[in-house]
């Protein structure tokens, strides 16, 4: 078990980026997946892509991040790669269905994020979970609902990549497709 | 693969905030304090450098009892008032608990491991990962089988659910084994210990899950 006790810097310093490139080629990168929900988290046990078993303990001030350089040599590189995060995105019909939405959110202290009009509510258990929640809302029809999985962090925005479930398509960056409506 | 550790390594000394630390949350009346007690010299003879910051609402009342039990060094207990809402410093704002711990850390370098205890709540309280590392929810069989599958932030998101006082189950009309059960569904898999805290009854498992989680001990 390696024992990781700092967050080195971040790939895309320049200071690593060129390493990191080089060591790209020969195959000595390996990954660690960190769900986005434990990138807070200063202790945890992680396996890396290549099987590498990882105790990481991070003092308090410093933090896991998409990209985090955790260890370097000549010959291997371990970085974080944030594990994609689900979204759940209720489209309310009307103004109060959307008060009613906002007041729920706030209530179950849900973790929420804004994009122009739209309130995404982060999945961090089961879906069903919180379908259940709005349970009424849905069933009247006063709000639909769509997920949405988005990579996250520096490295995630592949957004060739950001798969789309039940019609909506969501970019790292914050902004949608020209689909993405109900269709 | 032999990856060198010389560049990572970083004492405890070295640097005052280090130490392991995890919540301890859960209804009033769920054992709690019971829990921390129990733990302590099973912590104590594993060699565990531990330190305990209680939560209550207005009073030290947990921190008293732990202080005067004689199981621990009083100056490694240290208390916070919570106020009306005990769910807010471990959550929304924990900056009173963070620097409880950061106090600690500073007062025993070396420090280990750090347990928040929450004050009595709901079943709605959680802890914040800027608080704490891992955490646990306590809950007990007196406190009704339903428990689990009201399914509150708290047994849903724990990393550790224990159900405590499971020697009252057959006083208070609770089939312990079905409730058990629907704890480890609700919870899909996720860890649930069984224990009776007075007895010291899976207090050793619980110890054991602490140790692999945020101390790297098997």
């Amino acid at each position: 078990m390696l024992r990781i006790d700092h967050v080195l810097g971040s790939r895309i310093d320049p200071s690593f980026s060129e390493d990191l490139h080089r060591l790209e080629h020969r195959g000595g990168v390996d990954v660690v997946s960190i769900p986005v929900a434990d990138l807070s988290r200063r202790r945890l046990l992680a396996t890396t892509r290549g099987g590498r078993e990882l105790a990481i303990a991070l003092p308090r001030h410093e933090k896991l991040f998409d990209g985090a350089v955790l260890f370097i040599d000549a010959d291997k590189a371990i970085v974080v790669r944030a594990g994609t995060e689900r979204w759940l995105r209720p489209e309310p019909r009307s103004i109060a269905d959307a008060i009613e939405l906002g007041y729920q959110a706030g209530n179950l202290h849900w973790r929420v994020r804004f994009e122009g009009e739209a309130l995404f509510v982060a999945l961090e258990g089961r879906t069903e979970d919180y379908i259940a929640r709005l349970d009424e809302l849905i069933a009247s029809r006063r709000i639909g609902v769509s997920i949405i999985d988005q990579e996250s962090g520096e490295s995630g925005r592949r957004e060739d990549e950001a798969p789309h479930v039940g019609g909506h398509h969501l970019h790292g960056h914050g902004h949608h497709h020209g689909h993405d409506q109900d269709h | 693969m032999g990856l060198q550790l010389t560049s990572l390594t970083t004492s405890a000394d070295a640097n005052p905030s280090v130490a392991a630390r995890i919540g301890i949350g859960g209804p009033v009346g769920s054992g709690k304090t019971a829990l921390i007690e129990a733990l302590i010299p099973v912590l104590q003879t594993r060699g565990v450098d531990f330190a305990v910051v209680t939560n209550d609402l207005v009073t030290k009342e947990d921190a008293e009892r732990l202080r005067r039990s004689g199981l621990i060094d009083p100056a490694r207990v240290s208390a916070v008032e919570a106020g009306a809402c005990p769910h807010t410093v471990i959550r929304e704002d924990p900056t009173l608990n963070i620097a409880a711990g950061d106090t600690l850390e500073a007062t025993f370098p070396g420090l280990e491991l750090i347990l928040f205890e929450s004050g009595g709540d709901n079943l709605a309280s959680t802890f914040s990962l800027d608080l704490v590392d891992w955490w646990i929810f306590v809950i007990d069989v007196a406190g009704g089988d339903d428990i689990p599958r009201k399914k509150g932030p708290g047994v849903m998101k724990c990393d550790l659910l224990v159900v405590n006082k499971v020697d009252l189950a057959p006083y208070v009309g609770v089939a312990l084994e079905p409730m058990l059960a629907e704890a480890q569904r609700v919870r899909a898999g996720k860890p649930v210990i069984a224990t009776n805290a007075r007895s010291g009854l899976g207090v050793d498992a619980v110890a054991d899950a602490i140790s692999a989680a945020v101390l790297f001990r098997s």
